[in-house]
């Protein structure tokens, strides 16, 4: 399935974003799930060594979906910076939360073991990384 | 196992398994397609490689084993084992109902929960990477640190005069020559040849040796060659040779002249 035909009428709008420009925000609130039309964008992390660059984020990827899909959590988990010129689509929250709803509790807690796991291993790479440079 | 049918959730009918401490829920290399929530208890995570346990991890009530596989529809065997280190509950779901509910679900919700997968995936390779990195720089930390040390420590360089004979031959053969070096397990030895025209210099060939440390101290000992090189002091013989017989008293003094 082509982006356009799996976000069509998810998307409430496009953001343009410069070079190097914050999209996102480590600590941050908002939950504002993304995904990146054109471009690509850097996922960081803040560690005491310094800011440590986890992965880079391609067309078609989203991100912000885990401060969506966990419901405990309050904070974004990592900042996301521009990587040269990014259009994103900005989805839909509403229309998310009430699909989301429909989810049965033993999927939804699935969803969030495996969000859980996610954010354990990065934590962990995140200090491998940064470790690893010293 | 006490088996106990719970049918709260009608659409997901759910079994539940008490495992005692030490049993093994998952066995890596099984089919297996079942999501475990463990209801009380601590289970560990583990990979077997080469017959030594990897642990991976420390799950404990509210935690899923299982959910990965499940997402990523593999049909491959498990690569994890799961042992029960108390006992504990577990819950079985039958990955049918679920299964069904997943392929229903709106398409950008399954793009996102796959992304978040393939995610995971990813950060769980660059801790393996990362995790060989680190235990291959300790291995070459064990391998490289011991030699230098060894090679600073133990072999030291002189030039002293010694006597050797033979070991199968008379004691009035008297062959002199020079010690190069020396370590706790053996010596190099520039052979005298203008004497030992009928002596056989071959590796496994013994030698009775008397020598004096710039120290003052006499050693006496017997030694084998283990290897003979021509090209090193040319019109000698060099010869690497290894300790075959030693007495304490003597070992105790070549120690002391060795240390740095």
């Amino acid at each position: 399935m082509s982006i356009d035909r799996l976000v069509y009428g998810y998307l409430a709008k496009e953001e343009n974003y410069p070079d190097g420009a914050n999209i996102i925000k480590e600590g941050g609130t908002g939950n504002w799930v993304y995904i990146i039309l054109k471009g690509q964008a850097e996922v960081k992390k803040n560690t005491s060594r310094g800011v440590v660059t986890i992965e880079t984020l391609k067309q078609g990827e989203i991100f912000g979906e885990m401060l969506f899909l966990q419901a405990a959590k309050r904070t974004r988990s990592a900042s996301i910076i521009a990587k040269g010129p990014v259009q994103l689509g900005v989805l839909d929250s509403q229309q998310l939360l009430d699909d989301y709803a429909s989810v049965s509790p033993q999927l939804k807690s699935l969803i969030n073991s495996l969000i859980t796991k996610l954010e354990e291993a990065t934590n962990k790479a995140v200090t491998m990384i940064s470790e690893s440079k010293k | 196992m006490v088996n106990n049918m719970n049918t709260k959730g009608k659409a997901n009918p759910t079994v539940r398994l008490q495992y005692k401490k030490g049993d093994l829920i998952i066995k890596q290399g099984d089919y297996g397609i079942s999501i475990y929530k463990i209801i009380r208890g601590k289970v560990i995570i583990f990979n077997e490689s080469e017959n030594k346990e990897i642990h991976l991890g420390t799950l404990g009530p509210g935690n899923l084993i299982g959910e990965m596989r499940f997402l990523s529809d593999s049909t491959e065997v498990c690569s994890l084992s799961a042992r029960a280190v108390e006992n504990s509950e577990l819950e079985v779901w039958h990955p049918a109902t679920l299964a069904k509910e997943y392929e229903l679900m709106p398409p950008v919700l399954k793009y996102m929960i796959n992304q978040t997968l393939k995610r995971l995936i990813r950060m769980n390779k660059i801790i393996s990477k990362l995790s060989i990195g680190k235990e291959q720089k300790k291995e070459q930390i064990k391998h490289v640190e011991p030699v230098t040390s060894k090679r600073s420590y133990y072999r030291k360089l002189l030039d002293q005069d010694c006597f050797y004979r033979p070991c199968n031959s008379s004691t009035n053969i008297s062959l002199s020559g020079k010690v190069k070096d020396l370590s706790l397990n053996g010596l190099g030895l520039v052979a005298d040849m203008n004497r030992s025209v009928n002596i056989s210099y071959k590796p496994g060939k013994k030698f009775h040796f008397e020598m004096t440390l710039p120290n003052g101290k006499e050693l006496v000992f017997i030694a084998q060659i283990v290897s003979v090189n021509k090209e090193k002091y040319p019109g000698s013989l060099f010869l690497g040779m290894a300790f075959v017989e030693m007495t304490a008293a003597v070992k105790k003094k070549l120690g002391f002249y060795l240390m740095p």
